[in-house]
């Protein structure tokens, strides 16, 4: 998996500057919103595709770029971090935890565009999107272009992705 | 003391701002929820007494860009602060050039809402 060096080159940004700075971001929207301070353990060694008792956050990006960023997580883990960030017990899969891991894609959403588009203008971000179930898959179609970074905390392990496209 | 409205998409967002501003020892009483800016628009028309605005721009229905210019076009002068993922220049001009007070990028710690809003309410 890496960035395709169109995009590195046209941003000028290499991908694993992109990677870091994904790592920053992560960590930031954790330490700052969600009270917890996860590690990074770049890089991703297997492509991850498929998910079990876990919950996907993806937000879009449109215009000059496209692409998704997105974090994946499992349910127990999604549940402390909802209830880290919300201050009260989240026990189960419900709108307060779909909710907050949207929120998550979007902050992470939003630190990545500013990257990718200085004025803000050019680069549009969608509402996040959440999925989860018990056995599911992930797929991107241009998955050569994207960045995987896995994370560690709580004794668990999530990770936060990103595919981009450099449109003409 | 003062309220506060907070119109964003995520109520997770939602619940976080209020219990931030407790936290950063602003003098709040009334805190107002909005989904979009749609319902921003209908809780200031509500004839509650609204001190400061806390509103996203990027938001289902109505954003917060389209969100201000309304207020704005109502005639109301109450001050609106951006608290959005959304740090781009040229957007946050647009929003200031449409009346926006002040902005706040997410993720923010209680300290910064006090430094941002302490001086509006």
């Amino acid at each position: 998996m890496s960035l395709n060096p169109d995009i590195a080159a046209s941003s000028k940004i290499t991908e694993e500057q992109l990677a870091s700075y994904v790592i920053d971001s992560t960590r930031e929207v954790f330490t700052t919103m969600v009270m917890m301070d996860p590690n990074d353990d770049f890089p991703l060694k297997e492509p991850i595709h498929r998910f079990q008792c876990s919950i996907t956050g993806m937000v879009g990006f449109a215009g000059t770029y496209s692409g998704v960023i997105s974090i994946h997580c499992p349910v127990k883990l999604a549940m402390k971090i909802t209830s880290s960030m919300l201050g009260m017990e989240c026990d189960e899969i419900n709108e307060d935890l779909n909710d907050a891991i949207g929120e998550i894609a979007n902050m992470l959403g939003g630190n990545v565009k500013q990257v990718l588009s200085k004025g803000g203008l050019d680069v549009k971000l969608s509402i996040p999107t959440v999925i989860s179930g018990e056995d599911y898959t992930v797929n991107s179609l241009s998955d050569s272009d994207c960045v995987v970074i896995p994370f560690s905390v709580e004794d668990s392990r999530f990770l936060v992705g990103l595919t981009l496209k450099k449109e003409d | 003391m003062a309220n506060i409205l907070i119109v964003d998409d995520s109520s997770t967002m939602r619940k976080i701002i209020s219990r931030s501003l407790r936290q950063a020892g602003l003098t709040v009483d009334e805190i107002y929820e909005a989904g979009d800016g749609i319902e921003g628009l209908q809780a200031l028309a509500a004839g509650n007494k609204i001190d400061l605005v806390l509103s996203d721009i990027n938001m289902p229905n109505m954003d917060g860009l389209e969100f201000i210019k309304q207020v704005r076009a109502n005639g109301n002068a109450v001050p609106i602060v951006m608290i959005t993922t959304e740090g781009g220049e040229e957007i946050l001009k647009e929003a200031m050039s449409s009346g926006a007070s002040d902005s706040i990028k997410k993720p923010f710690t209680p300290d910064q809402l006090q430094e941002k809003l302490g001086g509006l309410i």
